[in-house]
């Protein structure tokens, strides 16, 4: 029992069952959506892109309107660090679209897919991970030496009547948890979405070079 | 409808034949094949604008198929060997078995439990590419692709057997 020997037969079998597409059909299919990996990354880097336009000109506004010197840093450096991020992403989608657009031989293909992905979650968790020293140390910082009182704040601590050594310490441990998640969540999350499919390629990759 | 997709649908169908039969290899399910033509009909008409023509439009969609094929995934339970063979349209009449057909079910059993690269390797073979064909699409050595297509008949002459002796 050779393939050799059942080739014509095989070949047979394998088109058994398949409808024929008319040319209307392939009119339709080519509005369809795609549902692959690639397309999903698209999505979500349109999505960060999106945010990052809404959120760099209204940070930017922020910094320059405030009366508050914290407010005017906290957000002016919020805004900055958008920016580059925002270019990230739109080289990681100009990238992205050019390997879309070609048809390498299968094991360039997994090569350029798996790096791709890897840089991604890479720069994804990177963008993520930005935020959190300016969220935390900086905004501490700069909230301990604000010159001019915060209304809005001071109401809230006089109504919860606690005093200054346990409202730092509360702040300090509040900080390190909400570091220590974020990071485990940050990278939960990137592993959940896209850690297995790298791992499915790799093998695919691995078994290729096998001599 | 421009005249480049009018050119594009038109290649198309003359080789939906290759579509099919990359779906059928990848997919058990039917949803799935579906799935996965769609997306091969996209990923190529994506590609379209670099195909220049050096090489035939059948080699380069099976290089779009496969591609697409090897890095789509579906849950695994759907994937399970064993959906591979309830899923398979019965070819044997029970009261009067034809042995060339059960031979075929078995090969077709076997080449289905094999890895997506292994299939892919499989499909080309059953094509008549050569093995410096196959090893442009694939990207690995000619000499390599031998030793890979000496296993995997050996692979599928055992397991061809055993499905056999089940059927």
């Amino acid at each position: 029992m050779e393939l050799d020997d059942l080739k014509g037969l095989i070949n047979q079998k394998l088109m058994e069952g398949s409808p024929n597409i008319t040319e209307n059909n392939f009119t339709d299919l080519l509005k369809g959506k795609a549902s692959s990996v690639i397309s999903k990354i698209k999505k979500s880097l349109w999505f960060e892109i999106a945010c990052c336009a809404l959120v760099v000109p209204l940070f930017i506004g922020i910094a320059l309107f405030s009366s508050h010197s914290s407010l005017k840093i906290y957000f002016g450096l919020f805004g900055a660090i958008f920016i580059p991020f925002t270019l990230i992403f739109f080289y990681l989608l100009k990238k992205i679209n050019e390997f879309d657009q070609s048809v390498l031989p299968i094991k360039e293909n997994l090569q350029q897919l798996i790096k791709m992905l890897e840089d991604f979650t890479r720069r994804y968790f990177q963008f993520n991970m930005a935020l959190l020293p300016i969220c935390f140390l900086v905004a501490l910082f700069l909230g301990y030496n604000e010159k001019e009182p915060i209304a809005v704040l001071d109401n809230i601590f006089d109504k919860l009547k606690v005093n200054k050594s346990i409202y730092i310490g509360f702040i300090v441990g509040y900080s390190i948890a909400i570091v220590f998640g974020l990071v485990y969540l940050t990278k939960w999350y990137i592993r959940k979405l896209y850690g297995k499919y790298i791992d499915q390629l790799k093998l695919l990759l691995t078994e290729l070079k096998e001599d | 409808m421009d005249y480049k997709e009018k050119d594009f649908i038109q290649l198309l169908n003359q080789n939906q034949k290759i579509i099919h039969k990359v779906c059928n290899l990848y997919m058990n399910w039917q949803e799935d094949k579906e799935d996965l033509f769609q997306e091969i009909t996209l990923q190529a008409w994506k590609a379209y604008s670099q195909f220049r023509g050096e090489a035939k439009f059948s080699t380069w969609l099976y290089r779009v198929a496969l591609n697409t094929a090897i890095t789509f995934f579906r849950k695994d339970k759907k994937n399970a060997f064993i959906d591979t063979v309830s899923e398979m349209p019965e070819l044997t009449v029970p009261m009067d078995r034809d042995p060339i057909e059960d031979k075929t079910k078995a090969m077709y059993e076997a080449i289905a439990a094999l890895s997506k690269i292994d299939k892919a390797i499989v499909m080309l073979y059953l094509e008549d590419y050569s093995y410096a064909e196959i090893s442009e699409i694939i990207g690995i050595t000619a000499n390599n692709i031998a030793v890979k297509m000496n296993r995997i008949k050996v692979k599928l002459r055992e397991a061809t057997l055993k499905n056999f002796e089940r059927i």
